[in-house]
């Protein structure tokens, strides 16, 4: 048997090739017409509907329309796989997925009549039933028919085939069909005990005010369709927090809520969502169901209600900020040029916190400083128990100040220090950071850092004072016995021509830092020695180091009684 | 913004809640995945030629194919595989096979069968896959392959899988259209979609409810006062014939309140399957399955996956079917508060029409508006109903029996109905029909 197939090119002629489409006359300003109408419908399946091709489409569209209806109606007659023109053919596609024809016929369509001064309107309309019919892959609510009969249209008229099944090749018997069909039905008893009613009264006919049935009507109309898809969503997590419906079987209808909230842009209801899911008991029920609506796209919404040039969040985006992650915040604001709306994303991200402080901490390192800053500072008083994390991140950013704040941070927290992380800023351009980081090695106390410091500190060129104080401090703290060698090697009295030669600006850094050592160090008799070489010193600088030292060790020794 | 722009607008959010709950590659994950499928069943059909398909060397394909059949119903519900020759489709979007080795042989092996495509109403178990590979590698029957073979898979407990037949679209093809159906048709048709509707729910599979709206819409355009949608099928399974008519109730009042077009087709498929959550073993019984049914029929549709404005409105419907108008959460929607009237309209008559005339229990029901009942829709079900709301039994002026067969058609013969007169000993029609407002009276209703 022969399986039925889509003419490959039309109608044959006589000799089995296709006929043309119509190339001239009205033929072929309606074949314009209907070609401009299945790329439009089409179009959506490539383009996005804001994308400059669609405008291009429903540009032609509208003007192949106006002139195809300018004189006179247009009558199109709907094949399978064409459209037909008083019995010529405008429009040809085999191939069903693509074909308008065939969507059209298989719905039933059997006439489409498009008349003079159809106005935009409709026939925006009209494309938009075939654009969802393209687009949509779960079809199961609605036909081309149904559609076009909800739309009520006045200047598109249709016939239609109602209730058109298809006819087969070999029709059978329908035994299979008929023996599925005893089946269950409801309990005995059902929809019992009936509720209670009053004793009758009399019937009469009374007419019923307009106003008594139009509010019922509004609350099924587009304007209060949100909010009836909120009570739905209400009514249905109710019944999840009591037990009797899974989330799992609720989540998909909140997801298509969401999306076809922020197809409309509508944030109010968007956040209105947000609430519901944010008013259960906290616990996983809730997190869930907040994870599973957040969406990146929430943001574009969030985005769209902040006025020009503002940088401040509108109390409404606040109520959305459960379902946005910070995550996707920070994603847009890498790419965002503008400042106003940088600075909002920041405070969306800001607003997730505690919820999302590892995704911020995580970004930390490459965001610009004037976002950092304050997300690193909230997320220190609304997430403490990441301030080591972040301040750790931070180590990786490249400004300093935010790297020197991070190393003090990482100091007070008293928590294990980085050392192998923190090592590498000893390179340092920035001086700052380079004594932050000593000071932090310094509370270390791991003696495996003690070479690398002493390193930096005898390779430095043009080491300043208040860095080798810094350094030669922390090599007493890490490792007294190998500090006191190289310090008394530093600190040998230069005499003769070596004292001639010496006093390089290396050297008294050194010198300095020898010092520096003598006042951390911990065994009792360095104080002595530190006392001497102030006694000692040949040049102002290293003596006024040496008291300068003394000082602080006084000042310790009275703090620590 | 100009013309052009706001159509983008438009269009833009439109296609976005067509698209709402679809991830955005879903299309392309369907044609994946219907590749796979063709080329999973098109390879075991080959392999039944070298082993039996309960040979281990089954074991992995069939696997597989579960796995892929699972992922698609997740994300589509029922799966529609249609082959036209060398092309091949799953729920429209065409699945591209040249590049799959053996799979463009599919068509030919399910043609033997007589059959053009299969339909998966859930997914499959590996031994459910089994048999059906099983079913169509054997020889087809000389006569009705396809009834035959439906049978075959049925006898096995193979219920989930349909076989489509091949079905013609050709453009040579002269069209015969069918004639327009009565309303007798058309009300055995909701009834054997009502049927189907809840053996599908209860088999676990998902609503369907295309059919239904192009059968009530087929009724709206024939107008809801055609006798036969008032008078009852004798044999219909009593849920089937209780959904009907609760929906036509509905309808009715519903279009009289002047509800437009698309809110009357979305109340009459939610009137259809208000029902359904007493399909559910969580319902219980007695007091306890008429609470918990409203949030049982919701979980059932919940199934049915994809934004529509509709199944919202079914939703609510469905769930706010016996709330109060009173009830301390609020009143239910407009579907909710016309189906409640419309449910409880219909069983009072079913539970206590053999004691009381129609007009009577609506008269109660008339008195518990604004606590039960939506005030303006309570009264404007008592208008289109009429005096004497269709089925109910009358003596007429000359003695006969009758009873009325539509309801009131306007405000002028809202006392005077259409009868159907009945033959005294049997109870059963006879006769023309009796127009009240044109020839005769009623005398007095009666219950019963």
């Amino acid at each position: 048997m022969a399986q039925p197939m889509p003419p490959r090119g039309g109608p044959p002629n006589q000799d089995g090739s296709a006929a043309p489409l119509a190339t001239s006359g009205p033929g072929a300003v309606a074949a314009q017409f209907a070609a401009s109408l299945s790329k439009a419908a089409r179009s959506f399946t490539l383009y996005a509907p804001t994308n400059a091709v669609v405008r291009q489409f429903l540009a032609d569209y509208q003007a192949r329309a106006a002139a195809a209806t300018a004189s006179a109606d247009l009558v199109l007659d709907v094949q399978p796989f064409e459209l037909l023109r008083q019995g010529e053919a405008v429009y040809r596609e085999s191939d069903r997925e693509r074909s308008l024809a065939f969507r059209l016929f298989r719905d039933g369509v059997r006439r489409l009549t498009f008349r003079t001064g159809v106005p935009w309107g409709e026939l925006l309309a009209f494309l938009e039933i075939l654009a969802v019919r393209y687009v949509g892959v779960r079809q199961q609510e609605e036909d081309v028919i149904t559609l076009l009969r909800k739309g009520e249209f006045k200047g598109i008229g249709f016939e239609a085939v109602e209730g058109f099944a298809p006819e087969e090749d070999n029709p059978e018997p329908e035994r299979a069909r008929r023996a599925r069909r005893a089946g269950r039905g409801p309990p005995a008893g059902f929809d019992t005990p009936f509720p209670l009613l009053p004793p009758p009264g009399p019937i009469a006919w009374r007419d019923v005010p307009v106003e008594a049935l139009a509010s019922l009507q509004a609350s099924e109309g587009p304007e209060d369709l949100a909010a009836g898809a909120l009570r739905l969503a209400g009514l249905l997590l109710a019944e999840a927090e009591r037990g009797l419906v899974p989330l799992r079987e609720v989540l998909g209808l909140l997801i298509e809520l969401r999306d076809a909230f922020i197809a409309d842009a509508a944030l109010a209801p968007l956040a209105e969502l947000a609430e519901l899911a944010g008013r259960l008991p906290a616990g996983p029920l809730r997190d869930e169901l907040i994870r599973s609506l957040g969406d990146p796209r929430l943001l574009d919404a969030v985005l769209a209600a902040v006025p020009p040039g503002s940088t401040r969040l509108p109390s409404e985006a606040l109520r959305l900020v459960p379902l946005v992650t910070a995550q996707a915040a920070l994603d847009l604001l890498a790419s965002e040029g503008d400042a106003g709306r940088r600075q909002v994303l920041a405070l969306v991200a800001e607003a997730r916190l505690p919820a999302d402080a590892g995704a911020i901490v995580e970004r930390l390192a490459t965001l610009d400083a004037r976002v950092a800053r304050p997300l690193f500072n909230a997320i220190t008083t609304r997430a403490p128990a990441f301030t080591a994390q972040a301040a750790l991140a931070l180590l990786d950013h490249a400004d300093e100040n935010l790297q020197v704040a991070s190393l003090q941070i990482l100091g007070s927290a008293g928590g294990e220090v980085p050392v192998q992380r923190v090592l590498r800023l000893l390179d340092s351009p920035r001086e700052p950071v380079r004594i932050g980081v000593a000071n932090l090695l310094a509370r270390s106390g791991k003696a495996a850092a003690f070479q690398s410091v002493h390193d930096a500190l005898v390779g430095r060129k043009g080491c300043s004072f208040a860095e080798a104080d810094a350094l030669g401090s922390a090599l007493a703290r890490l490792d007294p016995g190998r500090a006191e060698a190289v310090v008394a090697e530093w600190l040998k009295p230069r005499r003769g021509l070596l004292k001639a030669f010496s006093g390089s600006r290396q050297d008294d850094a050194l010198r300095a830092a020898g010092a520096s050592a003598l006042a951390a160090h911990p065994a009792p008799e360095a104080l002595a020695r530190l006392e001497a070489l102030a006694k000692e010193a040949d040049d102002d600088a290293l003596r006024r180091h040496c008291l300068a030292m003394l000082a602080r060790c006084r000042h310790q020794g009275a703090r620590h009684g | 913004m100009d013309e052009l722009e706001r159509a983008q607008s438009s269009l833009g959010r439109a296609l976005g809640r067509a698209r709402a709950g679809e991830d955005r590659e879903l299309a392309q994950r369907v044609r994946e995945g219907g590749e796979n499928l063709v080329q999973l069943v098109a390879g075991l059909l080959k392999l039944t030629r070298i082993h039996s398909p309960d040979n281990q060397a089954f074991d992995a394909p069939v696997a597989e194919l579960t796995r892929v059949l699972a992922t698609l119903g997740e994300a589509l519900g029922p799966v529609n595989l249609v082959t036209v020759e060398d092309q091949v489709y799953l729920n429209d979007i065409r699945v591209r096979i040249d590049s799959r080795p053996g799979a463009g042989g599919l068509g030919a092996e399910l043609q033997r069968h007589n059959t053009g495509g299969l339909l998966f109403h859930s997914p499959l178990t590996g031994p459910q896959v089994r048999t059906l590979v099983k079913g169509l590698a054997s020889p087809p029957a000389a006569e009705w392959p396809r009834g035959t073979l439906s049978q075959w898979l049925l006898d096995q407990g193979l219920d989930a899988v349909e076989l489509l037949g091949i079905y013609r679209f050709q453009a040579t093809r002269s069209e015969r259209a069918p004639p327009p159906r009565t309303p007798e048709q058309l009300l055995q048709l909701l009834l054997e979609l009502v049927s189907e509707s809840w053996n599908h729910l209860a088999a676990g599979r998902v609503l369907n409810p295309l059919p239904m709206r192009r059968a009530l819409v087929e009724a709206l355009a024939l107008g809801l006062d055609a006798p036969a949608f008032w008078l009852g099928v004798p044999d219909a399974p009593p849920h089937a014939t209780h959904a009907v008519e609760v929906a036509m109730v509905a309808l009715l009042v519903g279009r009289r309140a002047g509800f437009p077009a698309g809110l009357l087709q979305d109340l009459g498929i939610a009137g259809l399957v208000h029902d359904v959550g007493y399909l559910s073993p969580a319902v219980g019984e007695g007091p306890a399955a008429l609470g918990r049914h409203p949030v049982e029929g919701a979980r059932l549709l919940l199934r049915q996956r994809g934004y529509s404005e509709a199944k919202l409105r079914r939703l609510r419907g469905v769930m706010e079917h016996h709330r109060d108008q009173v009830d301390p959460q609020g009143p239910p929607s407009a579907g909710g508060a016309a189906l409640r009237l419309s449910e409880d309209y219909a069983n009072v008559i079913r539970l206590y029409g053999a004691k009381v005339t129609r007009a009577d229990a609506l008269g109660a029901m008339l008195k518990a508006s604004g606590r039960l009942y939506h005030p303006a829709l309570a009264q404007t079900l008592v208008n289109a109903l009429g005096r004497h709301p269709p089925g109910t039994l009358v003596e007429l002026a000359d003695g006969g029996l009758g009873r009325v067969a539509a309801p009131a058609r306007d405000q002028a013969r809202w006392d005077k109905p259409l009868v159907k007169r009945l033959d005294p000993a049997t109870r059963l029609a006879i006769g023309p029909m009796v127009d009240t407002a044109l020839d005769g009276a009623v005398r007095r209703a009666l219950p019963g």
